[in-house]
């Protein structure tokens, strides 16, 4: 009963790979015929500062974004957590915007902040007396693309953490209670501890998401204006769609899923400690 | 009484609090509604209305008629269709046997399975393009099927393997020392329970594979099988983007998704989770 499920699994994960590998040492471009190259492509990359640049791009699109979204997702969980009236609709009043297709958040946020008949450029008019161009700005894109993805993703974080909270045993903070401690001492010596391993998976989870984010930026800015916005998944789609270096796409998609192996074995690192503390 | 005040204070700042992030997360949906229900001239208006002066459904007439809009919704019906039938077919058989054959490798299947799962779709965009198109499956239904049935797997077997575990195994033995054979009692006794588990697990698959677009925009090129997003997208690039045609396509595009999010609110964060928090 397991074999149909994982020859499938098998031609998403594993044949994939094993084949960017292969072609990754291709110097395969549509319509031009491939020839062995050996690790030319990943030489390329080291020395490409466009590479470069759009992994920096994606680290502070990443930690920012994640970093916001946790505070925020927390500080609501928090508020929502415990007796409240409508918190039913409550919730699922903020679990829309996930589920919202990213290409259609992504229409929407540029609806909202288009020069001409945007809300956003109206808003900044009569605020500031200078109408501001979030996705034209390059100071701006990047700040506005992160904006995009906190609206999207806080309602993870908060559902998520709300669960954690829900599911925490609630004799330690009785307990704390009689002891007299103040709201503060019991959230950072009680609640943060007892809700760390669900803090570091919803951590985990998106941080991984936000690093590949695509649709939303795609939509949005589609990396620019210039190159202000191109994250490493619009760099790689550009490359390998855009100027067909498929050979070269391959190369750069292994180097990523690297890194991705490393972040996410701190994450479990982290969990493991523990899992093993407990 | 000074305790009883600052808890009314307290409770006051606390749901002021809520309130805001209501605020925030609802506004970007309302403005989207709202504008399109506004007549061109209203949507291009320098100070912006906060409640359509006339509502109007000429957007929506407009978008039907200037493009295929019915199409790129049908497209997306048969895709999620044909793939999340497959993959609660396959996937449920697979976490049935994981659920009830215990095997010492139970444990490491399902941990390959979930890794499989943490593959970002950009690492795997290139193979997968040139997979499916060395198939001739490029611009078929058949092709963007095939890859989100294995895509949902990991999720779906992880989903009903926690629910299959929630179903005590006694009821089936004892089906089974009535005579019925072990499919019999899967057929008359654990699919009826685990009916609800069925439902939100396919509910979760349908949202997930409707949002998706990174691998619908490679393998879908043509009106007669991209589905909304890709559609969604490749109207929002036009070079004069039509804003009243667009906000309407947004709308009429995460209508279906919405409603199933709100059937499903009470077993999101399970699905958020892969089951391990509910």
């Amino acid at each position: 009963m397991l074999a149909p499920s994982l020859v499938l699994l098998l031609g998403v994960s594993v044949i994939p790979l094993l084949y960017s590998a292969r072609i990754s040492l291709l110097s395969f471009r549509f319509g031009n015929p491939y020839k062995f190259v050996g690790l030319n492509n990943y030489i390329h990359l080291f020395r490409d500062l466009g590479f470069w640049h759009s992994l920096g791009i994606t680290a502070v699109f990443t930690v920012v974004a994640v970093a916001i979204e946790f505070v925020l997702g927390l500080c609501l969980a928090l508020l929502v957590a415990g007796n409240l009236r409508f918190k039913g609709l409550i919730r699922t009043a903020f679990m829309l915007p996930m589920v919202v297709t990213p290409v259609i958040a992504g229409i929407t946020f540029r609806f909202i902040f288009t020069s001409d008949l945007g809300i956003v450029s109206y808003l900044t008019r009569i605020i500031f007396g200078k109408q501001f161009n979030f996705l034209s700005t390059p100071e701006l894109a990047l700040p506005a693309v992160i904006i995009v993805n906190v609206w999207e993703w806080t309602s993870f974080m908060f559902l998520v953490l709300l669960a954690g909270l829900h599911s925490l045993p609630t004799e330690p903070f009785e307990a704390a209670r009689v002891d007299g401690a103040s709201p503060w001492q019991i959230f950072r010596d009680i609640t943060l501890p007892l809700l760390k391993p669900v803090i570091l998976i919803a951590l985990l989870i998106r941080t991984m998401d936000a690093f590949t984010t695509f649709d939303s930026i795609f939509i949005l800015t589609a990396g620019g204006p210039g190159t202000s916005t191109e994250t490493v998944s619009l760099y790689v789609y550009n490359t390998a769609f855009q100027f067909l270096q498929l050979g070269y796409a391959a190369a750069m998609v292994l180097v990523i899923l690297v890194l991705l192996v490393l972040v996410s074995r701190l994450f479990i690192r982290l969990l493991g400690d523990e899992a093993s503390a407990a | 009484m000074i305790l009883r005040l600052r808890s009314i204070v307290l409770q006051c700042g606390r749901y002021l609090l809520i309130a805001v992030a209501l605020f925030l997360t609802l506004f970007p949906l309302y403005w989207l509604l709202i504008s399109s229900l506004k007549s061109d001239p209203e949507l291009f208006r320098s100070v912006p209305t906060l409640i359509p002066e006339r509502p109007t459904l000429g957007s929506y007439r407009e978008l039907f008629a200037i493009r295929n809009v019915g199409q790129f919704l049908l497209n997306s019906t048969i895709v999620v269709s044909l793939s999340v039938v497959a993959s609660m077919v396959i996937g449920s058989a697979a976490a049935y046997s994981l659920a009830r054959f215990r095997s010492p490798a139970n444990q490491s299947i399902l941990f390959a399975i979930l890794v499989t799962r943490m593959i970002p779709g950009i690492v795997i965009v290139v193979p997968i393009f040139l997979m499916i198109r060395a198939f001739g499956l490029l611009n078929t239904y058949a092709g963007l099927s095939l890859v989100y049935t294995a895509l949902n797997l990991p999720f779906v077997i992880w989903m009903m393997r926690s629910f299959f575990n929630e179903i005590p195994i006694e009821l089936e033995e004892a089906a089974m020392v009535d005579g019925d054979s072990r499919l019999s009692a899967l057929w008359r006794i654990v699919l009826p329970l685990a009916a609800p588990g069925l439902a939100a697990t396919a509910f979760f698959a349908v949202i997930t594979t409707y949002n998706e677009f990174v691998f619908a925009l490679i393998l879908t090129s043509t009106d007669d099988t991209m589905t909304v997003p890709v559609g969604t997208a490749t109207l929002s690039f036009k070079t004069s983007v039509d804003w009243g045609a667009m906000t309407a396509m947004a709308i009429i595009g995460m209508l279906p998704v919405m409603m199933l999010a709100v059937a499903l609110q009470r077993h999101f964060v399970r699905g958020l989770t892969l089951g391990a928090l509910k």
